[in-house]
Order: structure tokens, then C-alpha cells, then sequence
């Protein structure tokens, strides 16, 4: 071992000495903490990255191991080393937090992304795949190298720009009531930021798709069968339909409902405030024992609680939460320097504005579609257009690799 | 359309794909295309009317995942055979492609109207068609690799057949890879982050590592055909795993984006 030219052994062996070391400065020194590499140390230190890597690349021609570096074996057992750590992360349950319990807890896989083992390794990865790109680029040959190039370069400048855009990208969440605009967000410590933006709800929407029915279990409460339940959506009513046994049918339908509670039983009629709940007539037979039964069926709300009706000793038919299709902001955004947007802001499709993305991403869950309050998720990401560079070279390498085939390369092989 | 008409078009379909595949072998070449498109367009048109009829793309449930990748492999089996002119490839894939028709004729998951608002974006339908076009490329060649893992030593067959596995996992991997990279666009979109190393997409990414491995092994070693086979193996369990396998491991439940849930 360690007689050049080196070859799987020592290239294996590289790897399990990064994985060892990070274990080592994991005992000691903790968790890697990446906070420090915002603006501007992350320009500087990722200034000075390359720098460091250019200069490897030159001095390459006259050191063996320097040049081993820029070859398929350390790109290989590099990529399997990176692979390892990603399946153990994928195997154990990641806690997002500082978690040191157990033996993995210890060596800090349970929060794999900041263990020194996974740092050590995909700097190590990364700094291979710069090596073997520059390399290429020495004696580029157009036409033939392009593709390697695309898929290399732009697989490079995504890691780079994801790993040093990463401190300096901001999330914060703010909750917006009816009342005044807010200026005011959180951050996931906890901590609240006055912002130089402040978003005014004027209305807030949910769209729900038509109420459904389903078959529980009397005594566990559990959907019939369990985990995957068999549903009936009502769209339009009268309709009939059947789950499982039963043979449903719904002579009535109302949006928007209020139970009137009478001496044995329960009805419902049309109520139009805040507060209203789905309810569905339901007439039910079952078609092996014969058993029938009729009655009223509502999810409830915030307001009123959930209506089942009983079919028979075993089952009872229900109207689960209704789920929403479409949920909507209308709201003004202020900015500081004197911008009033109006907009409307919904899932998938966020508002751009001075260098924010404001994100749709919930509401007041108790209160269902009669939610008066609007959560955002404001996102600052000034790499972000680095990281869709290296992506559209990517995608644009993987169509090369698509149209060329296999034939592109030259298949040289067994060389370093 | 609803999932009960499903057996009247997928019968049909591998009828035309297996007496499709049955000419490519007797070398009527002109038969076996026409007989495997029309296999293809009946089936197709049960996607469409399905698609219709829930008033939303058919990708949300693992049942209309599968639907998909049937449909992908006889459209990947007739892409090689066009390309690469192997005889016994419509076979493979017509049989793959019954194989996944038959979980969903006794199986069929419980199909619905709703889709997540998080789900309903331009790039949900391409982000998932691409990627089960290259799970049945990549399904394809891991089953040509495990028969010849198991086959051995036969000679005459080693180039050519090892030629057919690497184009394949060039193709899948190309669509993998794209498929990876519209998803991370897309989470941009919905939910602010491009990456998040939620269990799906820690698995995305060890079936992508495991897929370069591959690639650049073959480069690097042609010779040496058993070792990249296993890889390939290999890398189709990973890719099982990040398909479904998921639902079923502790370590991710409760904890993916990726079941949409909404809280
Ligand atoms: C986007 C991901 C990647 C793709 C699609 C990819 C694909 C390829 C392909 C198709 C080739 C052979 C074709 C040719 O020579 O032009 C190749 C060569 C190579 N790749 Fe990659 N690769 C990727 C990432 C990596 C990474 C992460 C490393 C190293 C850590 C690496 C190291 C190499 C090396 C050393 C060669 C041989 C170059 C030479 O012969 O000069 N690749 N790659």
C-alpha cells in the first residue's frame, strides 16, 4: 500500500481516515457549526477555496498524490464514502437538533448535516470533483468535453454555492391577523425581527374540496380498513355510492350547516355565519345483513362539534375534516422604502419582493376555512442564482448524456 | 373512467405488447412496432381518460405511480429495440410491465379526487412522469444485469449486452437527474428550500451516488463486469427504497414532507 499509482485500497483507506478524524473532532469539539459563514467570510474563505484548489491543480504535474487526487479511483471511493454517510442518514431518524443519545447520537449522525464526518467528507468530495474538472479544463477539446464539463462544473457550482449561500440565506414566519399590517416575524429560535417589510391581510380563502364519507370502527375509532380507508366523495347531491357493505345514498346536501338538537334526535339546517359545518343527509343499507339506517352526518367545526351516524353495532359512517384545495392570501405588502404592493399570495406560488420571497404556507388549523389569520414564511436567498445556474448546466449535461449515450466518451479505462 | 374500467385497457395492451414482442423475435420488425404502439396508445388513452375523469394528474397515490411506470416500460423497451435493435427487449419489458398491471388490477390503492394545494403546480406532473421514465429505464437494466449475473460466462453475449446496460443507465441516469433537479426548482417554489434532506430526497440522493458509481466505474474498469453489476443492483434496491420503501422505514416516519401532509 501507499506505492503509487494508488488504487481502490488506499483510496478506501482515505476516506475511512476522513470518517475517523470527524468522529475524533466530534468527540471533542461537538457538533460543526457553519453560522459563522455569512456574508462577508463566506465570499472571503470561499475566495480563498479556490484559490487553494488552483493551486493544487498546478502543482498536480509534479506530485503524484496531488494528481491521484484528480483521477476515477479518489473520485470513486470519494462519491462511496459521500454515499455511506447519506445511507446512514437515511437509515437513522435525523433530529434537526442537537441530539447525543445512543452511539450515533455520539458520533453525531443523528444530526448528520452538522457531524464532522459528513463535512470532512463532502469537502473532500467536492474538492476532488474541482480537481478532476480542472483538470479536463487543461486540455479542453471542444465539442467532446462539453458534456463532461456541463455535468461536472455545474455539479460543482451547485455544492458551492448551496454550501456558502447556506448561512446567509434567512426564513422567518409571520403570522398576519385581520387587523393592522405587521411588521413583525419570527425566527425558528424564536426570536422576533422587525422587518423592513410589513404584510396587511385584507381577506383570507380556503377553497375545500366536496365533504366525504367514511366507515369507522365503533370501538377503536379507527377508519375501516385501517390506514387506507375506503372514502365516497359527495359532489353533488342527491347521490349513492357504497363502501364496503353499505350501500350509501345522500338526499341532502348543505354547505353550510348548524345542528338543531331536538328531544332524541339531531338535525341540521342552513346557517350562514361563521362557524357553519358541512352536514349530508345519509340513507345506508347493508347488503349482507340487511341492516339499514338513516340520518345526518356533519364534520363539525370550530363551533359545533363532528355529527356520526351509527349503522350498527360496529360501524359508524363519518364526515372527515374537509380538505382544502386552495388556500389564499389577498394581502398589501409595505416596504420600507416605500413600495404598497397588492397581491395575492397561495401555495406554490410565492411574492417576490426587494429581495424576499413571501410564502403561503398556513392558517389558523382549529378554525378551518373560517380562519382569520394568514401565516407567511419570508425567505432571503442571495445565492440562489448561483445554485440555478449550476442546475441549468446540470440539466443541460444529463441531456447530453441522454442524446450521447455511452459512445461520447472514449472508454480509455484502467488509467489512474 | 374509473379504476374498474382499467382491466378493459390493460388486457388489451399486453396482448398487443406480447404479440408485438413476439415478432421482434421472429424478425418482423414493422409488426412488432405497429403491434407495440397501439399497445402503447390504449394504454395511454386509459391514462388520459383517468386524468380527465379525476380532473387531476394521475400521480399522487403509489397505484397511479405504477400506472405510469407500465406505460414507461414498453415505451423504453421499444426506444432500445428502435436504437439498439435487440430482439428479446420488447419481451423484458412487456413482462415487467404485466408484472406492475397485475399489483394494480389486484391491488389498486385507493384513488381520490384531492390533491394537497402544495401539490398542484406546473412541475408536479413533469417531476414525476420523468422520474418513473427512468425508475422502468433503470428497472430495465437491472434485470438484463441480473440475468446476466446469474447466466455467467456466455462469451458472444458479454459486449453487446453490457454496451445495452450502460446506455440504459446513461439514459436513466440523465432523467434521474433531471427529474431530481425539477424537484429541487419546484421545492423552491412551494415551500422556500431547494433542499431540505428530507427522507425522500436523502434517498434521491444516495440512488443518484450510487448511479454515478456505476457510471464512473465503467469508465474506469470496463473489464471488470461483475463488480459493476452489483453496483447496479445495488443501486436499484436504493432506488426501491426512495420509491416506496420509505413508508416503511422507521428512521422516516412521520417525518417526510413528502407525504403532504399538511400540518
Ligand atoms: C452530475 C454528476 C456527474 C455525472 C453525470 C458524471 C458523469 C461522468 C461521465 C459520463 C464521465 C465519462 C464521460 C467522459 O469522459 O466525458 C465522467 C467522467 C469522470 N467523472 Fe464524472 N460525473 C458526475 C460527477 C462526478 C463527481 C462528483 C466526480 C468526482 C468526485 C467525478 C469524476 C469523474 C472523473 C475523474 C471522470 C474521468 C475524467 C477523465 O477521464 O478525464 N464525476 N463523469
Amino acid at each position: 500500500m501507499w506505492k503509487h499509482p494508488w488504487g481502490y485500497k488506499e483510496g478506501f483507506t482515505i476516506s475511512a481516515g476522513l470518517v475517523l478524524t470527524g468522529i475524533l473532532l466530534q468527540l471533542t469539539t461537538g457538533a460543526v457549526n457553519t453560522d459563522f459563514l455569512q456574508f462577508p467570510v463566506n465570499v472571503f474563505l470561499g475566495g480563498l477555496y479556490i484559490i487553494f484548489i488552483v493551486v493544487l491543480s498546478f502543482i498536480s504535474n509534479k506530485n503524484t498524490s496531488i494528481r491521484w487526487l484528480s483521477g476515477m479511483t479518489a473520485s470513486i471511493t470519494s462519491i462511496s464514502a459521500f454515499l455511506f454517510l447519506v445511507l446512514i442518514m437515511g437509515l437513522t431518524r435525523q433530529s434537526g437538533v442537537h441530539d447525543n443519545s445512543g452511539i450515533l447520537g455520539v458520533l453525531g449522525f443523528k444530526n448528520m448535516l452538522s457531524s464532522w464526518s459528513f463535512v470532512l467528507v463532502f469537502i473532500y468530495m467536492m474538492s476532488v470533483l474541482a480537481l478532476v474538472t480542472l483538470r479536463r479544463l487543461k486540455h479542453f477539446r471542444w465539442k467532446k468535453d462539453i458534456p463532461f464539463l456541463l455535468n461536472h462544473l455545474g455539479l460543482f457550482i451547485t455544492l458551492f454555492a448551496a454550501v456558502l449561500g447556506n448561512a446567509d440565506m434567512h426564513r422567518y414566519q409571520m403570522v398576519v391577523g385581520s387587523e393592522n399590517p405587521e411588521w413583525r416575524a419570527t425566527e425558528d429560535s424564536g426570536k422576533i425581527i422587525e422587518m423592513d417589510l410589513a404584510i396587511e391581510l385584507n381577506d383570507f380563502t380556503i377553497d375545500e374540496y366536496p365533504p366525504k364519507l367514511m366507515l369507522i370502527d365503533n370501538h377503536s375509532g379507527k377508519t375501516l380498513p385501517e390506514k387506507q380507508p375506503v372514502t365516497l366523495l359527495i359532489e353533488k347531491a342527491p347521490t349513492a355510492g357504497s363502501l364496503l357493505d353499505w350501500d350509501v345514498s345522500i338526499s341532502n346536501v348543505l354547505e353550510n350547516a348548524a345542528p338543531v338538537v331536538g328531544r332524541d334526535s339531531v338535525h341540521f339546517v342552513e346557517f350562514h355565519s361563521e362557524g357553519a359545518a358541512a352536514a349530508v343527509y345519509v340513507t345506508a343499507a347493508n347488503r349482507k345483513s340487511g341492516k339499514q339506517a338513516a340520518g345526518w352526518v356533519s364534520s363539525g367545526s370550530f363551533l359545533f362539534p363532528y355529527h356520526a351516524l351509527k349503522l350498527d353495532e360496529k360501524v359508524s359512517i363519518v364526515m372527515p375534516d374537509r380538505e382544502p384545495k386552495r388556500f389564499a392570501s389577498d394581502v398589501n405588502v409595505f416596504t420600507k422604502d416605500g413600495k404598497n404592493i397588492h397581491s395575492v399570495i397561495e401555495v406554490n406560488k410565492p411574492l417576490k419582493v426587494n429581495g424576499w420571497k413571501i410564502y403561503q404556507i398556513s392558517y389558523d388549523e382549529r378554525m378551518g376555512k373560517w380562519s382569520n389569520i394568514s401565516k407567511f414564511e419570508l425567505v432571503k436567498d442571495p445565492w440562489i442564482g448561483w445554485v440555478y445556474a449550476g442546475i441549468i448546466l446540470m440539466i443541460s449535461g444529463a441531456i447530453g448524456l441522454f442524446v450521447t449515450g455511452k459512445t461520447a466518451c472514449e472508454n480509455k479505462g484502467e488509467n489512474d | 373512467m374509473t379504476w374498474e374500467t382499467f382491466i378493459y385497457f390493460a388486457i388489451p395492451s399486453v396482448i398487443l405488447w406480447a404479440a408485438g414482442a413476439y415478432f421482434a423475435f421472429r424478425d418482423k420488425r414493422k409488426l412488432a412496432l405497429t403491434l407495440t404502439i397501439t399497445g402503447i396508445l390504449v394504454f395511454a388513452a386509459y391514462i388520459a381518460g383517468i386524468w380527465i375523469s379525476l380532473e387531476r394528474p394521475p400521480l399522487r397515490t403509489m397505484g397511479e405511480t405504477r400506472l405510469w411506470y407500465s406505460f414507461f416500460l414498453p415505451v423504453a423497451g421499444l426506444m432500445t429495440y428502435l436504437r439498439w435493435k435487440y430482439k428479446w427487449i420488447l419481451s423484458f419489458s412487456t413482462i415487467l410491465a404485466f408484472v406492475f398491471i397485475l399489483i394494480n388490477i389486484f391491488k389498486p390503492e385507493i384513488h381520490n379526487k384531492t390533491l394537497m394545494p402544495a401539490l398542484q403546480s406546473p412541475w408536479f406532473a413533469p417531476h414525476v412522469i420523468i422520474y418513473m421514465f427512468s425508475y422502468a429505464v433503470l428497472g430495465a437494466a437491472t434485470v438484463i444485469g441480473l440475468y446476466f449475473l446469474i447466466r455467467k460466462n456466455d462469451k458472444n453475449f458479454t459486449e453487446s449486452i453490457m454496451h445495452l446496460i450502460d446506455n440504459l443507465v446513461y439514459v436513466g441516469t440523465a432523467f434521474l437527474t433531471i427529474g431530481m433537479l425539477i424537484g429541487a426548482v419546484w421545492a423552491k417554489d412551494a415551500w422556500g428550500h431547494y433542499w431540505s434532506w428530507d427522507p425522500k430526497e436523502t434517498w434521491a440522493a444516495a440512488t443518484w451516488l450510487s448511479y454515478l458509481i456505476f457510471i464512473h466505474y465503467r469508465n474506469h474498469k470496463p473489464k471488470n463486469l461483475r463488480n459493476a453489476l452489483y453496483v447496479l443492483v445495488f443501486s436499484f434496491i436504493l432506488l426501491q427504497v426512495c420509491w416506496y420503501g420509505i413508508n416503511y422505514l422507521p428512521s422516516a416516519q412521520g417525518v417526510s414532507i413528502h407525504t403532504y401532509s399538511l400540518d
